[in-house]
């Protein structure tokens, strides 16, 4: 177009000399700008203003990313990082709307790994398999398998969680008691609040949520089962405990979740229960119950076992700045950002060469994490979780809470994961 | 017959006391319920203020007091010197008020159109707008979401406020046709007949006297258009709502910060709803007729 114009207008000159001069000045000036417009485009390219993230963190943890871990990442690479907070529940329905109106402008996400399934089965995260070396070789081997699909990562490792048990050692120590390491003392801990108060003060999650399958993946497996066959002997063995132990638990049990759970215990309603760890902050640090302390929780006759939680790294399938955002997930690995990560928000770290001096008061409950961890254990990654969450906490629900018998329910629910296996 | 008379007279006057009795009765009755339905629904809201401005120890506690022991503005210090909440607040306000007038535009006029038809065809109608709320909002929000953010209406004011319109307009044409009903033709035709034409009859007339029910749909548009969450999740995350604010405190499990968002969420609604209800009287109608 440009060319046609200044043909256009070289034609119509009528005193050749000084216009040409001037016309092959203009058109080299014009030249030279698409050139240089061409090359700054090339550039904006090839490095990209912003990188846009969601993550699912607390305001103090927003402070740590944004006070912490992002501005160097910002200067190495001069990209300003956009980071939006999404709960994990709702991260399935922004990156799917974006996803199939073709206009995905996420270029990386972290992710509970408890809802990962979904992400992989609509197809909305990329394959990083190629990518596989870029973990580091001490992260904790557990946290690379929940990224795991069909034998390809989808999802690399960025933080482990794993569940403690939080107590109140006012009320232990008023009647004698010490934190439960067995099933046994469990029962006779429960008993004893029970006796002793005329109410039950140790609390298991049994909302029947998500939450209630985290605890009896825990107690399953620490007596041998594989909750995902269900009606094998170890979990016929969890099953009858919990029937056992279930008159002994706090009413406050049927609506105890991830986050009722810390204001049972805050309110002194639960004087036993197990939660994440981010309960100490709610409890502890914004609560200011300092007698609640906390311990790695208790084993089964078999062994002890603890889900492995946490958040990984996934980018979005079609991610504006993919090369970036793989450049930022090896940069939160990290043993820099690890060691951040754990002195300012007081996560454990994803790699065991990572240390964190966190503060004096999180010292304990950074002990019981660190300790639980030894025992973790990653929930399988099954493209039919819901059936099998669903089994799991129907088969409680007849079995413990309805006090049915257990081998009838137990068999009737492993039915259902068969049925529905895909 | 004096006495017989006499007793007559007493029994009238007891028939008389005991309906008076009754009425007084059924007067401290109506008293003590509607005391007690202000109380079912002022109780959980003093919870929340009292939680927000209580100190930690009297609330988690076994036992907590009904009454606030030590007062604390510590966690509203904190929401508001944090800076996060002018913005969704901004973004609540800017888009529930679109929502409100601009529903109130579109409705209106439909609304009117509507009340005027023939009974039969006016319900048939009225039903065929109210259908389009009977698909349950997760299931059609993805969908419309989709093409929202094709149209490049993602952290907009406006792809929420369409959205928003999606959930209020049949709302408002229902409120509206309601309201166009309780105005007589016969006032438009009087105006007619004093020289108006349609349009100035309907200006003139009509709309006055329909502020009421105006007021009562501005009010419940911009009440859904405030609360609503789903399409705020699918079409915000730069600019977020102050309702998906105080979800995420909420989730992150804060008791005192969530409690002070909360309250504060209430507060525009107040407002609103006290500049809005001066229109909400029942007798705009009256005298409007003389015949």
């Amino acid at each position: 177009m440009g060319k046609v114009l200044l043909l256009t207008m070289i034609k119509g000159i009528k005193k050749p000399k000084g216009r040409m001069f001037l016309m092959k000045k203009a058109y080299r000036l014009l030249l030279g700008l698409v050139i240089l417009s061409l090359l700054v485009s090339c550039t904006t390219m090839a490095a990209p203003k912003s990188l846009k993230v969601i993550m699912g963190l607390a305001e103090e943890e927003w402070n740590v990313m944004r006070e912490h871990i992002f501005p160097a990442f910002e200067k190495e690479y001069n990209v300003k990082i956009e980071a939006y907070q999404t709960e994990a529940q709702d991260t399935e329905k922004i990156l799917e709307a974006r996803a199939k109106a073709n206009r995905m402008d996420i270029d990386l996400i972290s992710q509970d790994n408890m809802r990962l399934a979904t992400l992989v089965e609509r197809g909305l995260v990329e394959d990083l398999s190629e990518y596989r070396s870029l973990i580091p070789a001490t992260v904790i081997p557990a946290l690379v398998d929940v990224g795991e699909f069909g034998g390809k990562l989808y999802f690399l490792p960025y933080r482990p969680n794993i569940e403690i048990a939080f107590y109140n050692s006012l009320k232990f120590a008023q009647y004698g008691l010490k934190p439960p390491t067995n099933w046994d003392e469990l029962f006779n801990v429960a008993r004893t609040f029970k006796e002793k108060e005329g109410v039950a003060r140790v609390a298991i999650k049994a909302d029947l949520s998500p939450c209630t399958t985290v605890h009896l993946f825990d107690f399953c497996r620490s007596a041998g089962g594989d909750p995902v066959v269900l009606d094998d002997k170890g979990c016929f063995e969890a099953f009858v405990f919990l029937q056992k132990l279930w008159p002994y638990l706090s009413p406050d049990s049927k609506t105890a979740n991830w986050n009722f759970m810390n204001r049972h215990i805050a309110t002194e309603s639960v004087y036993l229960g197990q939660n994440w760890p981010f309960g100490m902050n709610v409890i502890v640090k914004d609560g200011g119950k300092k007698e609640v302390l906390a311990y790695q929780g208790w084993r089964g006759p078999v062994k002890e076992s603890h889900v492995l939680g946490g958040d990984v790294i996934g980018i979005p399938k079609g991610a504006p700045n993919k090369a970036l955002a793989i450049e930022f997930a090896k940069y939160l690995m990290s043993k820099e950002v690890q060691e951040k990560l754990a002195t300012y928000n007081g996560w454990p770290a994803v790699r065991s060469d990572a240390y964190g001096t966190v503060e004096e008061w999180q010292r304990p409950y950074f002990d019981a994490i660190n300790e639980a961890l030894k025992y973790a254990e990653a929930r399988p990654n099954l493209l039919y979780w819901d059936a099998v969450d669903k089994a799991l906490g129907e088969a409680f629900r007849e079995g413990v809470i309805e006090q049915k018998p257990v081998k009838p329910a137990l068999e009737k629910w492993a039915k259902f994961i068969r049925d529905n296996k895909r | 017959m004096k006495t017989a008379e006499k007793t007559g007279v007493v029994l009238a006057e007891k028939k008389v006391d005991q309906k008076k009795m009754r009425a007084k009765v059924k007067r401290v009755l109506l008293f003590l319920s509607i005391i007690a339905i202000i109380l079912l629904i002022l109780i959980p809201i003093y919870l929340l203020f009292k939680i927000s401005v209580s100190a930690s120890q009297d609330i988690l506690t076994q036992h907590p007091p009904f009454l606030i022991k030590n007062f604390t503005w510590k966690h509203w210090l904190k929401i508001l010197s944090a800076g996060q909440i002018w913005n969704p607040l901004w973004k609540s306000v800017i888009v529930a008020s679109m929502v409100a007038l601009l529903g109130i535009i579109i409705a209106a006029p439909g609304a009117y159109v509507i009340s005027r038809l023939p009974k039969k065809i006016k319900y048939g109608v009225l039903l065929a707008i109210f259908s389009t709320r009977m698909f349950p909002e997760v299931g059609i929000a993805l969908p419309i979401s989709v093409t929202f953010i094709k149209w490049g209406l993602l952290d907009t004011n406006l792809g929420l406020v369409l959205a928003h319109l999606i959930r209020v307009l049949p709302l408002m044409a229902w409120v509206l046709t309601g309201t166009f009903d309780t105005i007589p033709r016969d006032l438009e035709q009087s105006a007619v007949v004093d020289g108006c034409n349609k349009i100035q009859a309907l200006v003139k007339v009509v709309l006055p006297l329909s502020l009421a029910g105006l007021a009562a749909g501005a009010i419940l548009s911009w009440l859904e258009s405030w609360n609503e969450f789903t399409y705020a999740i699918y079409l915000c995350l730069a600019d977020t709502t102050l309702p998906i604010k105080t979800y995420y405190y909420i989730s992150r499990g804060n008791w005192f910060e969530s409690a002070a968002y909360a309250v504060f969420l209430t507060f525009p609604v107040m407002i609103i709803t006290f500049v809005l209800q001066n229109y909400l009287k029942s007798d705009y109608l009256s005298g409007a007729l003389k015949y």
